[in-house]
């Protein structure tokens, strides 16, 4: 398999506080990899150093092979590779749905408006919302929100996308309409890392499952070997309690 | 001139210079055929403003309006005895001095009365008009032939209110001092009811009063027997920059003037100026009307001119405010020397604001205006100086405003348009400025409303705004209440339709709070907004 991104010994200090303490992971093309742990291990830290967000204290991030902490690697380039989808959405307050899956085309990869337009217009439909191209973001509701803010990262064209607890600021009832969007399109083999601490979904959907715990990887297989048969003792104890909040 | 103060000046100067790039030195300057003259032209009969040149009015610098009065007739006669033309500039009272030792004026000839005060800045020429304290009678009252103080022992007198002249009834030996009044027109009434025998004035007053009235008598005393004045007090004078070679000649044309040549030029001052021929009876209404009629058109100029600079004042302070904002915003550079220069330029913007926000605008005025001319001999346009002066104030109020504006805006506004790969640049056009102008919107709006009438102050470098406007029409009809009453209504409408069209941009940027997917609305959900 090809790989897409690899970490190799990732540390991230902000100022005193050591937060990634060697991090090695191989994310390949097509895997759906979903990281999960308790708040504050560090899992947001490592999704922003993927795409620069952060700049990492020292180890290395390969993406396609190359090295995105030289010098000559062009940032830009990087990120219109890697799509993101936060917890708050982010959408740009100033634009509509359908402008803000225009803007970085335009701006960032130099398509033509119309051609912009129409690849949005695809993507807004994709998720379930091309009714709503001309509504601004304000008269969204959250879970029509985030659906927008996929097709925004979708219009890219990135090689992978990089999800930040996309349901986690939702509503209960509109969880299930975002989490639908990305099962379909891990359906279609678009290469994704979800952070999330819904475990259904992570079960259902990914290929692999990274649990995180202060600041490393404590452990890292498949759906079913992670949450039937954990190894770790941490692992055990994070999906207890997690299991009692629900 | 220390040597912060040079830099101060530099400072204020070369900022300008930056942001506005047009500050020209116009034709007024050191033009040796021009004998140019300040004056309030307001203060009547020595100078008021008109509409037309009726009566040998001269035009007012780059104004519609013309200045005439006993001051501009000898002003006239001055011009040419010199053999130079004329120029009368319209400057309020504070910005005379100012403008004459800058260099924007030659002269002041605006009933100035050569004070000691005065003195220690700039040169009088001789008096070319002596005020004379008068007393006025009725006639046919056994007062009518007086010719002495002595002759008054034992007559009811009043005076104007705290004023010389009521203090200087006292030098009448025997008089009966009557309570004070507060205006002539009371005095005049009380003096043809016979509840008093006479009133001090001046002889200006009492040519006005005699002509209003011809049943009063003005009674001029004898050489030696009437009321003693101090110099400063009772005569009137040019004023010259220290040391000017103009002030020999000047005099040696007022000694040309008789004394019975300036009676007659200030007896057709008195009986030429605005309101003459009014009688002062007519209620509050009548004299709106009359107002609005006469000076309409000279307040909508004036509120023009108040509109045109604080607009562009406003927009290009704005301007100035979102370019160091955005400035700010640029995250430090690595290299060192770049990194020398942002960080010089953030202090020098922090110095702009601090000085700018700490000083009135009146003070920034008179440094820009007037000390520039004076330090460096640089003339800038009246209109222009005006407008640079209240676009770099706004500005360093704006600078602060948008500040603000750019925190309000999400820090994942910026995090969004990073991942997908925008540049700092194409962030701030596209996501962020858009984001920060409608969150200034309402600031600005009131940046602008306190533009409006913080233009008031720019009459000290001869803006005929409205204020100045307004100063002029009361000076010259004594009506404040009615007239200013006039121009507070001109003001409430402009910062009135102001507000209101800032309020329907706000609306409009904003959006209705709900949206109608179209199409078949049976088969979609309908949005629900979570604020
Ligand atoms: N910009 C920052 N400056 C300083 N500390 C930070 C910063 N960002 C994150 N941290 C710290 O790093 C630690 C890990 O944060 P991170 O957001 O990666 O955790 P997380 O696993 O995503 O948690 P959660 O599930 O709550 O989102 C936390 O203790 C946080 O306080
Ligand atoms: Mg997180």
């Amino acid at each position: 398999m090809e790989k897409m991104i690899e970490i190799k010994d990732l540390h991230k200090d902000f100022g005193k506080n050591h937060i990634l303490k060697g991090v090695n992971l191989t994310i390949h093309r097509g895997e759906v990899v979903t990281i999960i742990g308790s708040s504050g291990s560090g899992k947001s830290t490592l999704l922003r150093c993927i795409n620069m967000l952060e700049e990492p204290t020292s180890g290395d991030i390969l993406f396609k092979g190359d090295s995105i902490l030289s010098d000559e690697y062009s940032l830009s380039q990087l990120r219109t590779h890697l799509g993101m989808v936060f917890q708050q959405f982010n959408l740009f307050e100033n634009k509509n749905a359908l402008q803000n899956c225009v803007i970085g085309q335009v701006q960032v990869l130099k398509r033509s408006q119309k051609e912009a337009e129409k690849i949005a217009m695809d993507n807004l439909c994709k998720v379930g919302m091309g009714e709503f191209q001309n509504a601004s973001p304000k008269q969204l509701s959250g879970g029509q929100k985030q659906r927008v803010a996929i097709a925004r990262a979708l219009s890219m064209n990135p090689d992978c996308l990089l999800f930040d607890e996309p349901t986690s600021a939702l509503d209960p009832e509109m969880v299930g309409e975002v989490l639908k969007t990305i099962r379909e399109l891990a359906a279609e083999g678009l290469t994704m890392v979800v952070v999330t601490h819904e475990m259904g979904f992570a079960k259902d959907v990914s290929d692999r499952v990274v649990f995180m715990d202060q600041g490393v990887i404590a452990e890292e297989n498949t759906p079913e070997e992670i949450f039937n048969h954990p190894k770790e003792l941490r692992t055990k104890e994070f999906l207890k309690r997690i299991l009692e909040q629900h | 001139m220390k040597k912060w103060m040079t830099w101060l000046f530099a400072f204020l100067l070369i900022f300008p210079a930056l942001t506005w790039g047009n500050s020209e030195a116009t034709a007024e300057t050191n033009d040796e055929d021009l004998f140019r003259v300040g004056m309030e032209a307001g203060y009547p009969p020595f100078n008021w403003t008109q509409q037309t040149d009726k009566n040998g009015a001269v035009p007012i610098d780059g104004q519609k309006e013309y200045a005439g009065g006993y001051d501009v007739e000898i002003a006239r006669k001055v011009a040419e005895g010199l053999g130079k033309k004329l120029v009368i500039v319209k400057i309020s009272w504070d910005g005379l001095a100012p403008a004459l030792t800058s260099g924007k004026i030659d002269a002041i000839i605006a009933g100035m009365s050569p004070t000691e005060e005065r003195k220690k800045a700039i040169d009088f020429s001789e008096a070319y008009h002596h005020a004379e304290l008068v007393m006025m009678v009725k006639k046919g009252s056994p007062f009518e032939e007086a010719r002495s103080l002595a002759d008054f022992e034992g007559a009811k007198i009043t005076g104007q209110l705290g004023t010389l002249h009521y203090d200087a009834i006292d030098q009448i030996p025997g008089v009966q001092k009557e309570l004070a009044m507060d205006d002539f027109p009371a005095m005049r009434v009380a003096l043809e009811s016979g509840v008093i025998d006479g009133y001090v004035s001046e002889n200006v007053e009492g040519l006005t009063a005699r002509k209003i009235n011809p049943n009063f008598v003005m009674v001029q005393f004898d050489e030696g027997k009437g009321f003693e004045l101090s110099e400063a007090d009772s005569t009137v004078a040019i004023g010259l920059r220290k040391g000017s070679p103009l002030t020999e000649p000047i005099n040696e044309v007022l000694g040309n003037i008789s004394r019975e040549q300036r009676e007659e030029i200030m007896a057709t001052a008195i009986e030429q100026q605005p309101g003459a021929e009014d009688d002062a009876t007519g209620g509050f209404f009548f004299w709106v009307k009359k107002i609005v009629e006469e000076n309409g058109v000279m307040f909508l100029r004036g509120a023009g001119m108040t509109l045109l600079i604080s607009l562009i004042g406003t927009v290009l302070g704005t301007a100035i405010g979102m370019a160091i904002g955005m400035f700010r915003t640029i995250p430090t550079p690595k290299k060192a020397g770049k990194r020398g220069l942002f960080n010089f330029l953030n202090t020098l913007f922090s110095i702009y604001i601090e000085v700018f926000r700490g000083t009135p605008m009146i003070v920034q005025s008179m440094v820009i205006y007037y000390g520039a001319a004076q330090a460096f001999g640089i003339n800038i346009n009246r209109t222009i100086a005006a407008i640079i002066i209240v676009s770099i104030n706004t500005g360093a109020y704006m600078t602060e405003i948008v500040r603000g504006g750019i925190f309000a805006v999400d820090k994942g506004q910026f995090e969004a348009a990073q991942a997908i790969g925008m540049t700092h640049y194409q962030t701030m056009r596209h996501i962020v400025v858009p984001q920060v102008i409608r969150n200034i919107l309402p600031a600005t709006g009131n940046e602008f409303v306190i533009n409006i009438k913080d233009t008031s102050v720019l009459n000290v470098i001869a803006v005929s705004e409205l204020f100045f406007q307004a100063k002029t029409v009361s000076g010259a009809n004594f009506r404040f209440f009615e007239t200013f009453s006039v121009v507070c209504v001109i003001y409430f409408v402009m910062t009135f339709a102001v507000t209101q069209i800032l309020r329907r941009i706000e609306k409009k940027l904003d959006g209705p709070g709900h949206y109608e997917p179209y199409g078949n609305q049976m088969q979609v959900q309908k949005p629900e907004t979570i604020d």
